[in-house]
């Protein structure tokens, strides 16, 4: 996935990506998010998820540890989280490549459900990408992703195993003994 | 004889106070049961029971200020024991006398709900998970969810706490739950207690200070949370065993 340089316009780190897609819908933003984990453990620690926005509306993602495209990078993302942020603008002609290539397209109100678990802002989306007569894939859900991700046996031992020895770790920092 | 069971999720937004009190009013119908706001930082059960205006709450408790008894409120056929919201009452309360608190009410009823806080990141959020004997995950049908559901189990596994079961969340139409939970049941301990359909009735019973189970005991919703209280099988220990564990869970004298 190639893509042109934007315009910096937010850098940080951030736990929960709702404000990022909020600020991104309200402000009709066209450009893209890089999406950087935090936490080393998951995934690849190079990798770094993309997020693309037509308007405000996410159009399509990618993540460059996992070469993973569309909904299964959004789940990829999804589990990456904390993240270092940067938000870019860039002009529609410039993205306009990308949001052709299928495989990347994801449902426009998907991140707001996956990334953020936000049913009110995914119904915002879905109504902004509505009104700006988007091409929308009806029959694509988020299910898919959900159901991807409990299919994926080793992303979700690696989530138990760090569970388990920060627990571990925490139980003798906070004292409990049982 | 009585159970605790720690109402948990990793994540913020799931219902888990809606949940804990229609839990518990459900439970209330076989059992004597106690809600516990053991969200200390972030108080909400005192909006959905109706105690907003409660003198005494658990955060006087918690700072040695006043008796349990007298944190303790009779509401809905259950016994509630709300948090306070004050700032200042959050920063006297001492987190580590939680357990003895429990261990007083448990010697005076059959259920104990513990409403617990939607973080694993300090000492007083994951206290409820450890002072409980099993937990109910509350889960919403998004990757987000999951994945902070299945960090709460490991946590309270490690804690040598049992996983009652789960409760989808918050639930809409287009999403194929009974997929979704028959493949999320792989991961976990305990079974789908229900899947509880996303309801303005949750929405209209918090803004009226009401237990859903009270503002709409017709809606869907409502029946969804009575099936899941009776498949939940209470195990009811000895209240004696229980207070003692309390005791044992944390090291005090360190700090």
């Amino acid at each position: 996935m190639k893509l042109p340089s934007g315009r910096l316009v937010r850098e940080r780190v951030v736990t929960d990506l709702t404000t990022v897609l909020a600020t991104a819908l309200d402000s009709g933003l066209t450009g893209y998010a890089l999406l950087e984990s935090q936490d080393a453990l998951l995934l690849d620690a190079d990798g770094v998820g993309v997020l693309t926005f037509a308007d405000g509306v996410p159009a399509v993602a990618y993540h460059t540890g996992t070469d993973s495209a569309g909904e299964e990078a959004l789940a990829d993302i999804a589990v990456a989280g904390p993240y270092r942020l940067e938000l870019y603008e860039l002009d529609d002609a410039a993205l306009a490549e990308v949001h052709d290539t299928d495989p990347m397209t994801i449902p426009p109100e998907l991140p707001a459900e996956q990334l953020a678990g936000d049913p009110q802002l995914a119904e915002r989306t879905l109504e902004a990408a509505a009104t700006e007569q988007r091409d929308e894939s009806d029959e694509t859900t988020g299910d898919s992703a959900v159901e991807a991700f409990l299919d994926d046996e080793e992303t979700i031992a690696e989530i138990q195993q760090r569970a388990r020895e920060q627990a571990q770790e925490r139980a003798e920092e906070w004292g409990f003994r049982r | 004889m009585v159970e605790a069971f720690a109402v948990a999720s990793g994540k913020g937004g799931t219902g888990k106070t809606t949940s804990t009190l229609a839990l518990g009013m459900a439970l209330a119908d076989s059992y004597d049961v106690t809600i516990v706001d053991a969200d200390t930082g972030m108080a909400n059960v005192l909006f959905h029971a109706g105690l907003s205006d409660a003198e005494t709450t658990l955060h006087d408790v918690l700072a040695g200020k006043a008796e349990t008894r007298e944190a303790v409120y009779e509401r809905f056929g259950m016994d509630v024991v709300p948090c306070g919201t004050s700032l200042s009452g959050f920063r006297d309360a001492d987190p580590d006398r939680l357990r003895d608190v429990v261990a007083e009410l448990a010697a005076d009823t059959d259920v104990i709900l513990l409403d617990s806080a939607a973080t694993l990141g300090s000492r007083a959020a994951v206290l409820p998970i450890v002072l409980a004997d099993r937990i109910v995950v509350v889960l919403q049908p998004t990757i987000p969810s999951l994945s902070d559901g299945l960090k709460v189990q490991e946590y309270a596994t490690t804690y040598g706490t049992g996983v009652a079961g789960l409760l989808f969340n918050r639930v809409t139409d287009d999403e194929d739950i009974d997929a979704i939970a028959g493949k999320a049941e792989r991961y976990f301990e305990g079974e789908t207690l229900a899947t509880v359909p996303e309801s303005d009735a949750a929405r209209a019973a918090r803004r009226a200070g009401e237990p859903l189970l009270a503002h709409a005991p017709d809606s869907q919703a409502a029946a969804a949370y009575r099936g899941a209280a009776g498949r939940l099988d209470v195990q009811s220990g000895p209240s004696e065993a229980v207070a003692e564990r309390f005791q044992r869970a944390v090291v005090p004298d360190e700090l």
